[in-house]
């Protein structure tokens, strides 16, 4: 299952730019019944609580989702090569997210200056979304999820990985044997093929509000503001070598739904050629116990594009976004106690000739240093909660982060800090009810009047409550 | 992975093999390539909870190297016909056996059947010792007969009557607890077992995790 984003039309980008520039874009949206159709497991075998994998998670995403356990409609030719594979019930499913926010003091009036929107949200749904998740052919399968977002109105195209994997085994028949995956990935969002919660796509929170503020300024591959989630589209080749290494390249390109196509200055930040994607890990398993340690990285050349309300050819000098990243995540799965850690640092360079060019941006050189730590436990899979604590950090620049109310910053700063707890409940294995808060220590650079409009960065702490339904 | 089953492959070629793994199960068994690459990717399949080689990482999965060849096809005919049907029977096995047809599981019980035993885990020699005792004695008071009568003295097992030897003391202490409460059925041991205390089993599976 993966982190869902918002759909983006061309008219809601203006509102984006506007009120909604710090209200996050993402609600995950995950936790596949599909799955459990096709290969007739319980959600346990491959979650330890969805959408976190466990090991056997890991291996059937690597495997390319095509484990099946149903009757299959097949076909062969001639020379007894098969021909169709494909399961006789498809593996599809339904996501429902309906959610209420309350925030620490009332967002300001979209339009009105000075007024205040509504204390407290409810969104019925925040999220429906429509799975294809399962095998399509031997050894091909896809996750592809369609999305209403309750924000925006609208139904669209999100989250999607289709993959192709095939087994190897070389080094003969002793103990010096290895097997290895070879797969290929076609999809949409960097990191929505990883199989760890440690990369953006699938990490904590798995869900969040969509209409509180949020961080409001992410690396281009965390899953923040500005991420590359659902406007790209990449092809990449991975490995598994002994159910313990991990490499994978991928390479990106812009594919924006929606708007002026070819792709044109009305666009933003479409990337220049494409953008490599990297990713290394490696896993080890003892007992209960699973520990990864990693590293991935995302290079990419863009052109702004439309900023604001200023169009830029998507010609000449780019901005250059270089991110880097570390992640380790532990697992403990017991019969009755699990627990994980997971820890994310993501440091991203931005060299950004094109924006200070354009007037975007005032400096040439700028970086974001991102820090995720999260801990979580489970009482048999029922009951269990969060703890998290998350820092941005980076370099001032008066353009990127003027002062606005709500979304600027009075000291020109993006440094933005502050802690997740999180209550769950799982009546059954595919329903959770959520009880979350996200408190900020610093917003934007300061702890108090961050935005320069009197608005303190605690008036951005937001409970969270949502019921999540798969099915 | 380390793993040795070209043998146990090149052996079960002549059963007509229907896997489950990725799609094999229907048009694979015409040919004895086929077979074996059928084969193969069932063993894998099986390999990712339990250990290519049959030795699996997490005792929440036993392991099946070394196990009597009839009780595991004994299991997973009761895995496919959900007779077995205690939680995990259902969260994993149900599935994963559901499309199996008797010369696969022949098939895999031969295969995870040869495959040497995992080595015994040392822990409390205390409880080893208690546990020896109860394995080899029983509990002749509350009429508890020895373990060792149907397991055999070194608890390899005996045809239906499974090995115990060197399995993770987690999984047999579950599966002791669920015989007893009869979540999974299993004629005679619900017997044998009615009356065994929780420190009782801690102590015996202790002692055959050991072995």
């Amino acid at each position: 299952m993966t982190r869902v984003r918002h759909i983006w039309s061309s008219t809601s980008l203006l509102q984006w730019l506007g009120f909604g520039l710090c209200v996050s874009v993402t609600t995950p949206g995950w936790a596949v019944p599909s799955f459990a159709r096709q290969t007739g497991m319980a959600c346990a075998a491959c979650h330890t609580v969805f959408p976190e994998l466990t090991p056997f998670g890991r291996e059937f995403k690597l495997n390319g989702y095509v484990l099946d356990n149903i009757k299959q409609v097949t076909g062969i030719d001639t020379s007894a090569h098969q021909t169709l594979a494909l399961n006789s019930i498809p593996p599809i499913s339904l996501m429902a997210q309906i959610s209420y926010t309350h925030t620490g003091a009332a967002l300001p009036d979209s339009v009105l200056n000075g007024a205040l929107a509504k204390d407290g949200d409810l969104l019925f749904p925040q999220q429906v979304s429509f799975f294809y998740a399962g095998k399509i052919a031997d050894g091909l399968g896809a996750f592809i999820q369609l999305t209403y977002d309750g924000v925006g109105d609208s139904f669209g195209f999100d989250n999607t990985d289709i993959r192709y994997a095939h087994h190897f085994s070389f080094g003969g028949s002793n103990d010096n044997s290895h097997t290895m995956i070879v797969g290929v990935t076609l999809n949409n969002n960097p990191t929505v093929q990883d199989v760890w919660n440690t990369t953006p796509a699938w990490g904590v929170p798995y869900s969040n509000s969509s209409v509180a503020p949020s961080q409001p300024t992410s690396a281009k591959v965390d899953s923040g503001a500005g991420g590359f989630g659902q406007n790209v589209g990449g092809l990449g080749v991975y490995i598994w070598l002994d159910d313990h290494f991990y490499a994978e390249i991928t390479d990106y390109t812009s594919a924006i739904r929606g708007g002026a196509h070819p792709l044109d200055s009305t666009q933003s930040n479409v990337v220049s050629g494409s953008a490599p994607y990297w990713r290394v890990a490696y896993e080890q398993r003892w007992d209960r116990n699973s520990l990864s340690v990693g590293a991935f990285g995302l290079n990419a050349n863009l052109h702004p594009g439309l900023q604001g309300v200023t169009n830029t050819a998507l010609a000449g000098v780019t901005d250059r976004f270089k991110d880097t990243a570390a992640d380790v995540q532990y697992q403990f799965i017991g019969e009755d106690h699990l627990f994980t850690f997971l820890g994310t640092y993501i440091s991203e360079h931005q060299t950004l000739n094109a924006s200070v060019l354009d007037g975007f941006a005032a400096n040439t050189d700028n970086n974001l240093k991102t820090l995720k730590l999260t801990g979580e436990y489970y009482y048999q899979r029922r009951i269990g909660g969060t703890i998290g604590y998350f820092s941005t950090t980076g370099g001032s620049d008066a353009v990127l982060y003027a002062p606005a109310p709500l979304t600027g910053s009075a000291n020109n700063s993006p440094d933005t800090s502050g802690y997740l707890l999180e209550v769950n409940y799982l009546p059954w294995l595919n329903t959770k009810l959520q009880a979350q808060y996200v408190g900020y220590k610093k917003f934007n650079g300061q702890s108090t009047n961050y935005d320069g409009s009197g608005r303190n960065a605690s008036d951005n702490n937001t409970m969270y409550l949502l019921v999540w339904l798969n099915f | 992975m380390k793993t040795s089953y070209v043998l146990a492959i090149a052996m079960s070629t002549s059963v007509c093999v229907g896997g489950i793994a990725y799609g094999a199960d229907a048009t694979a068994d015409t040919t004895t390539d086929a077979q074996k690459a059928s084969l193969h990717k069932t063993i894998e399949t099986c390999g990712v909870c339990h250990g290519v080689d049959g030795r699996s990482v997490s005792p929440t999965f036993p392991n099946l190297a070394a196990q009597q060849a009839p009780y595991i096809e004994l299991q997973l005919k009761a895995f496919k016909d959900q007779s077995r049907a205690d939680p995990d029977a259902q969260a994993y096995m149900w599935g994963m056996a559901s499309q199996l047809n008797d010369a696969t599981i022949s098939a895999l019980a031969g295969y995870f059947a040869a495959q040497p035993a995992a080595s015994g885990r040392g822990g409390n020699s205390a409880l080893i010792a208690q546990g020896k005792h109860l394995f080899e004695e029983g509990v002749p008071a509350r009429q508890i007969p020895p373990c060792a009568t149907c397991h055999g003295a070194h608890a390899a097992g005996l045809a239906v009557f499974p090995r115990l030897a060197g399995q993770h003391a987690p999984y047999l202490l579950k599966q002791l607890l669920v015989i007893q409460s009869v979540l999974r059925t299993a004629p005679v041991m619900h017997g044998v077992i009615k009356d065994l205390t929780k420190d009782q089993m801690q102590a015996v599976v202790a002692y055959l995790e050991s072995i």
